[in-house]
């Protein structure tokens, strides 16, 4: 049995459910931060298959991918940058304690 | 390839499992790195060997690095949760929609017809050819991409400093 | 045709005029607090470089009258593309553009200059002066555009300028709520002017307002008046009707004129551009811009309505006026009224009559409130004219100046407040008979409410050091207190220049307007096409008798007497009693809205926060919840449909949705991703259902 695009689809959305579950589950924002980073790479790793199997002939598919890295990148910067302020102010970073945002 | 496929898929959805799942955060990190190397691997695999690299790079060189500092800075250096649970409130709900979404993704890539698809031509995507175009087609979003970086990084400095300045 | 060719050209240079302000605004968003003396400069250097181009504007345009039609260059552009359908920005120069940017240049340079002596000893000098440059740069670039996008996005420029200098000191809590009213109730207005735009545009494919082919939005305007629109209005009559609705908003015309009397907790400089030169100025000047649309629905009742929403305000307001103590208040409900007769005069269909009293409303407002400034300022922040008085002696500048503003708002003969206040009257009077009495009663009690104030300000005696025994009835007491004893003095000569130089304006640019010459000279420079409205001794006499029979009445119950004490009670409350209070309540308005619709919001409020401690904690129930109340809307939809009406359902639906949206709102990012997450699998569902 060959490999096929299914394949490396239902690899990435395993791997997709399984950073969704990470980040809506863990009490630790960096883990959740983590699990985003994830679902992030599952998604590259979709688009790359995509040209693999798809659209070999341009590089689009690739140029994508790479600015994908290149935001999931200042992303995790920024979002762990706020988890440490948060931390500085809460001395804590459990999620569940982090209600400010109530209305 | 098909070994390769299944045992590197194996090792990377290994590595997201536990990444999520352990106790001690810097086990946590590291089961992220493993998981990011199979990425990686993955890429090499369907001959896309700059975003293997750039996986690599970028999100084992960086990432996982600033992610253990973040861990560091936050907590004792061992990095091992308190008494408390590892999980939040609710914790099963997240897994029951996580499963549901699997479930209904998985459904719809069975059904559709484009997923047959299997391995063609040659590829040219050799680095040569990807820098060409990242400064001739695409120069526009490049530029953008590098004042992107410029302006989350100097975001997540004034974050992270913010305390410090306000105390001064 | 070499003209206009010049005036294409000097169009196409149209953008300098904002420009400039634009950059002195970004480079003083960089400058460190004490670099105060580089941020007036540059705000000031950038105005008057600004007030040069404009002036040349201006000048180019007045060779343009020679001809039957408006001399009127255009520079239209590109902004970009999709598809087929290209987006197109574009400046004009015309005599209104050109009038306008020259007004708001010229009065802002000198607001400008005096505002470097009233915020003398503020801590955040440069913050102020880089929103004063950024609100000019708005304004301007409202005034220039030839489109309605580019138009609307100034427009909501000067909407968030004013935001933030009306609530500049906002540690003050009235002044945070000030800045909050002002951008909340312009943005009702707004909903009405954005739902035009998109009309204007479904209806004649382009935001341009004119085009060098004829095909602009303002020249099809005509078309749009044999299409029918909603409530029996024709397509133009219904644009007209919207774009008033966002011009009710900015230039505060009733029941939206709350937030004008507000904004006077900004710095006083502020409540100048503000009232004159700027953002009151943007919806009457937008109405006059869009003119030819209200003219092509002149058919329907839009017109009318525009006219009596105008008299009503011009009223109103001005019976408001006459009861308030603080300087300023009366000030900023005189600027409601003011406004109140120019959209009347736009309504009568005298599009002239209407911009000629903005241009000289606004010198001399401006004059009056930069005038205000420099009282308060000479008497250390004292803003209730009870406790004033006397000040002719002490500052006998600031009182000449202050004289001559009075004089041209209260509509002396000759001054530029009579000429054109006589030519809204006109036009009124020619259109509409009730209205034009309604309107000479309101010019009535203007001269009477500033004689008032001129009395109790500038003649008697000094009250200012009077212990107060008063009661802190007014949100000001308390900053006079730590003063009271100081005696009053004459302000530096950076306050008295600009309020000498816009009395000059005050006393004579009327006679631009003067329908005693051969011919209306404002009249033909504006629109050269349209005749001046036939002279009427009746209206004209009516006019002068009315303005002096109020300064008259004024003198008779303020000027016999003046007050001895600054807790005397007001000798017109004496005689009104009631009235009076409710005038000096401002006829309950703000307790209106505050007794309906804000308490109701807040009984919402407390409601739903009862429910939501009443509901338990769990995200399995918000889903169970979301799955009841989208039955429950089934259900309500379903008895609509069949029982016609059904409150009982209505209400269910409310609670049933307040359940949810509490349940939701907790705070927990975390279960916000759920959400999110339920939402991502509620769209698979469907996808799969389908």
């Amino acid at each position: 049995m060959n490999i096929t695009l299914g394949h490396y689809l239902a690899l990435s959305t395993i791997l997709f459910a399984v950073g969704l579950a990470g980040a809506l589950t863990r009490r630790n924002a960096i883990i959740v931060l983590m699990a985003i980073e994830i679902m992030f790479n599952a998604a590259i790793l979709n688009l790359v298959a995509f040209w693999h199997f798809k659209v070999f002939a341009t590089l689009t598919a690739q140029m994508f991918a790479i600015f994908a890295v290149t935001i999931a990148a200042a992303e995790s910067a920024v979002g762990l940058a706020l988890v440490i302020a948060i931390y500085r102010h809460y001395r804590s970073v459990d999620v569940d304690e982090m209600k400010a945002l109530k209305g | 390839m098909n070994y390769a496929f299944w045992i590197i898929s194996a090792i990377t959805l290994l590595g997201a499992f536990l990444a999520v799942t352990l106790r001690n955060l810097v086990h946590c990190v590291l089961s992220l790195i493993l998981f990011f190397l199979g990425v990686a691997a993955h890429y090499f695999l369907l001959r896309a060997d700059f975003l293997g690299a750039v996986q690599i790079l970028i999100y084992i060189g960086a990432v996982a690095v600033l992610i253990l500092f973040a861990i560091m800075l936050t907590r004792n250096v061992t990095g091992t949760e308190g008494p408390r649970e590892v999980f939040g409130m609710k914790w099963w709900s997240g897994g029951v929609i996580a499963a549901a979404v699997a479930a209904f993704v998985l459904q719809a890539i069975k059904a559709d017809s484009v997923t047959a698809a299997t391995s063609t031509t040659q590829a040219n995507s050799s680095v040569a050819e990807i820098g060409k175009a990242l400064v001739a087609d695409w120069v526009v979003p490049f530029e953008a991409m590098a004042v992107l970086l410029t302006a989350a990084l100097i975001g997540a400095v004034v974050i992270a400093l913010e305390e410090v300045m306000r105390r001064r | 045709m070499e003209h206009a060719e010049h005036l294409n050209h000097l169009a196409s240079q149209q953008w300098l005029i904002p420009f400039f302000p634009l950059v002195a605004a970004a480079i003083q968003s960089l400058l460190k607090k004490p670099a105060r003396k580089l941020s007036a400069t540059l705000t000031i250097g950038a105005m008057g470089i600004s007030c040069a181009f404009a002036l040349r504007a201006f000048f180019a345009t007045l060779g343009g009258g020679h001809h039957e039609e408006v001399a009127r260059g255009i520079a239209n552009f590109t902004w970009f593309k999709f598809g087929t359908t290209s987006l197109d920005l574009g400046f004009v120069l015309d005599p209104l553009t050109a009038g306008m940017a020259a007004m708001v240049t010229f009065v802002g340079f000198w607001i400008f200059v005096n505002a470097t002596g009233y915020m003398h000893d503020d801590e955040n000098f440069t913050r102020f002066f880089c929103f004063l440059s950024l609100f000019a740069a708005s304004m301007l670039g409202l005034v220039v555009s030839n489109n309605l996008l580019l138009l609307f996005m100034c427009w909501e420029l000067v909407g968030l300028c004013s935001y933030l200098l009306i609530g500049f000191w906002y540690f003050k809590p009235s002044a945070a709520a000030a800045m909050k009213k002002a951008f909340i109730t312009t943005r009702v207005g707004d909903v009405g002017f954005f739902i035009g735009i998109l009309m204007l545009y479904q209806h004649t494919g382009t935001l341009n307002l004119y085009t060098a082919e004829g095909t602009g939005a303002l020249q099809q305007a005509g078309g749009l008046a044999t299409l029918t629109g909603w409530w029996g209005l024709s397509v133009a009559g219904t644009i007209a009707l919207m774009l008033f609705i966002g011009a009710m908003g900015k230039s505060a015309q009733f029941p939206l004129h709350v937030w004008l009397p507000d904004a006077m907790e900004g710095p006083t400089p502020v409540s100048a551009l503000i009232h004159a030169a700027t953002m009151v100025a943007a919806g009457v000047f937008m109405v006059g811009r869009m003119f030819p649309v209200f003219t092509a629905g002149a058919g329907d009742w839009v017109m009318d309505f525009v006219m009596w929403v105008g008299c009503i305000t011009a009223v109103f307001s001005a019976t408001i006026a006459v009861a308030q103590f603080d300087i300023k208040r009366v000030l900023a409900y005189s600027t409601c009224s003011q406004l109140g007769f120019m959209v009347m005069a736009l309504g009568a269909g005298g599009f002239v009559a209407g911009q000629f009293h903005l241009l000289t409303h606004a010198f001399f407002k401006a004059l009056l409130f930069l005038g205000s400034g420099c009282v308060i300022i000479g008497t250390h922040h004292e803003q209730d004219m009870r406790k004033m008085g006397g000040l002719k002696k002490y500052m006998p500048i600031t009182f000449w100046c202050y004289f001559t503003g009075y004089l041209a708002l209260s509509g002396f003969p000759l001054t530029a407040g009579f000429f054109s206040k006589d030519e809204v009257l006109l036009e009124t009077f020619h259109h509409n008979k009730a209205a034009w009495g309604l309107a000479t009663f309101a010019a009535f009690l203007t001269a009477f409410y500033m004689t008032r104030q001129m009395y109790m300000v500038f003649a008697g005696k000094w009250r200012g050091g009077e212990e107060s025994h008063h009661g802190h009835g007014h949100a000001h007491d308390d900053h006079g207190h730590g003063h009271g004893g100081h005696e009053p003095n004459e302000v530096p000569w950076n306050m008295w220049l600009p309020i000498a130089v816009l009395s000059i304006f005050a006393l004579f640019m009327g006679w631009l307007g003067t329908p005693w010459f051969h011919d209306n000279l404002f009249h033909h420079y504006l629109a050269p096409e349209e005749h001046s409205p036939e002279h009427s001794n009746l209206v004209l006499w009516l006019s002068i008798g009315v303005g002096l029979f109020g300064i008259f009445l004024g003198w008779l119950i303020y000027g016999r007497k003046t007050m001895e004490h600054a807790t005397d009670a007001d000798p017109l409350a004496v005689k009104l009693g009631g009235l009076f209070t409710a005038l000096n309540r401002k006829w309950y308005i703000d307790e209106l809205y505050e007794a309906t619709i804000i308490r109701l919001t807040m009984a919402l409020g407390v409601f739903f926060r009862a429910v939501d401690k009443a509901v338990v904690d769990g995200i399995l129930h918000a889903i169970a919840w979301v799955a009841w109340g989208i039955s429950q809307v089934v259900r309500l939809v379903g008895d609509d449909l069949i029982i016609n009406g059904s409150f009982d359902a209505g209400c269910d639906g409310v609670r049933g949705s307040g359940r949810i949206l509490a349940k939701l709102q907790n705070g927990r990012v975390q279960n916000y991703l759920r959400v999110m997450a339920v939402g991502v699998v509620l769209l698979l569902v469907v996808y799969f259902v389908k």
